[in-house]
């Protein structure tokens, strides 16, 4: 069977990374965020494992930049160009994603307008949650308590939207009958050929082109 | 059970500071006082008050406020300290349930509880809480008067009136049922009045700000004057946050997850139809 890779072991590694420290970040958020659920159980350690994923949430992107700094630029670049073809995809989403004919969905490059659109959140998200938390850790006490107050607000309100994202992506890459390979593709860093040509026709044909040049496909 | 109150009454306050002295003394509270070779090392800052603020050591400090009248000066003696509010935004925003209100009304502290986290100092109207936390590690406890109830120290239950009020030479402190103090604090306001017809701002504060504080003060002048906020307020952020994002996420959350487990179904239903016609 045909084989196409999608992920390298880096991405998949990061992806990873990322994933255990979201769910120790969430997890003590929300014992901070919701004090019911949790009486007795808060302390000082909720804190500070909040700061070390903090930390690592951080350190890690930074260090794929510097690291991969061609696929990062490009990673955040393409969540940014936005085009007619954004139009038929969101046209044709709510039909694909509810088990529709798949054949009505426009051929999509290596992301979709989906994709694109979960990647702006992340930056856009990420950024609320560095800055307010920054400003929560490190300015407390020096800027007025109510710049204080609002980064909480802020902060608590990226937390809602984040949570909603995150199940979203755990749905679709667990349990969504049409995204069947997404789980397995971030274990083995490869999907189907079938799979590559249903879900993402135009990059297919571009790794198939590539192929033909010998080049390695894009990751 | 009937809520507690301190009266303060400024007019009776000879700034002599011993409510400061017997906090400290009461609840083990010393301050380092810097020193340097033959004495301590001090620093004029052009005020009699001293300490400059409150502090995780110092609960309590009196006010000194010189207040000019034409050539003349006219002293103004306040008590700054927690003011024990009704609606306490400490007490809504602490995540570790370490601020509570006590029965008898007053905002009480367990420190065992604190975490450190300091929303309780970032949210409080009167900016009373404290806490010498590390600036990378966030580990600290705040402090904040208790009223004389921290465990081991707690006078009250033992039925003794707070240190401050107890070593008050002039009975400008005294404890006691709120609702009597509230009238007592009404009469000598009244009477402030009638005595000096040209100075109409004497004000009894407390009786109704922030659902009613317990800490009342007899002021003979506007509250501004004494450095308090002449109507101090909850802040919004804590309703915003209890009372919209809180219920909101309780609500949006199980929405967005059941939404999506609705679609899987019906998603694996039709692919399973469209996979048999094949």
């Amino acid at each position: 069977m045909e084989l196409v890779e999608r992920y390298t072991p880096r991405a998949r590694w990061f992806h990873w990374l990322i994933a255990v420290v979201f769910i120790e970040l969430v997890l003590s958020g929300l014992l901070i965020f919701l004090p019911w659920l949790t009486v007795g159980m808060v302390g000082t350690w909720i804190r500070i494992i909040h700061r070390i994923g903090a930390v690592i949430l951080i350190a890690a992107p930074l260090m794929m930049t510097l690291f991969s700094w061609r696929r990062s630029w490009e990673f955040t670049r393409e969540a940014f160009i936005w085009g007619k073809e954004d139009l038929e995809w969101l046209k044709a989403a709510p039909g694909y994603y509810f088990g529709g004919d798949p054949r009505l969905m426009p051929p999509q490059g290596y992301i979709n307008t989906g994709m694109k659109m979960y990647r702006l959140a992340i930056i856009l998200g990420g950024a609320v949650f560095i800055i307010t938390g920054f400003i929560m850790w490190f300015l407390k006490g020096i800027v007025p308590p109510v710049v204080f107050q609002w980064s909480l607000a802020a902060h608590d309100v990226a937390f809602i939207v984040a949570i909603g994202m995150f199940l979203l992506h755990f749905q679709l890459g667990v349990f969504h009958p049409r995204m069947d390979e997404s789980i397995l593709s971030m274990v083995d860093g490869k999907v189907s050929g079938v799979y590559a040509k249903s879900h993402h026709g135009k990059w297919y044909d571009e790794v198939k082109n590539a192929k033909e040049d010998s080049e390695p496909a894009p990751s | 059970m009937s809520d507690k109150a301190i009266l303060f009454d400024a007019t009776r306050c000879i700034a002599c500071r011993g409510c400061q002295v017997s906090c400290k003394q009461w609840n083990e509270t010393d301050e380092v006082i810097p020193t340097e070779e033959n004495g301590v090392r001090s620093s004029n800052r052009g005020t009699y008050e001293n300490p400059p603020d409150v502090s995780p050591q110092t609960w309590l400090t009196v006010k000194f406020i010189e207040k000019a009248e034409g050539d003349d000066v006219r002293w103004l003696f306040g008590r700054r300290s927690c003011m024990h509010c009704t609606e306490a935004a400490c007490v809504e925003v602490c995540p570790s349930g370490a601020l509570y209100h006590h029965e008898y009304g007053f905002v009480a502290y367990d420190k065992e509880k604190c975490t450190g986290c300091g929303y309780c100092s970032q949210y409080c109207p009167f900016n009373i809480p404290r806490l010498d936390a590390g600036r990378l590690t966030g580990v600290g406890k705040m402090d904040k008067c208790t009223l004389c109830t921290t465990p081991g120290l707690d006078r009250l239950s033992a039925g003794h009136e707070p240190a401050c009020v107890k070593t008050c030479p002039t009975n400008a402190l005294v404890f006691g049922d709120r609702d009597e103090l509230l009238s007592r604090g009404r009469d000598k306001v009244d009477s402030l009045r009638a005595a000096n017809p040209a100075r109409p701002s004497a004000t009894l504060y407390g009786e109704n700000e922030l659902g009613g504080l317990h800490v009342l003060y007899v002021l003979e002048d506007l509250p501004e004057a004494y450095g308090l906020p002449g109507e101090p307020e909850f802040p919004a952020t804590v309703t915003l946050q209890k009372q919209v994002l809180n219920p909101l996420a309780r609500i949006v959350w199980p929405l967005v997850a059941g939404g999506l487990a609705l679609n899987a179904l019906i998603a694996w239903a039709r692919h399973r139809t469209q996979r048999e016609a094949e």
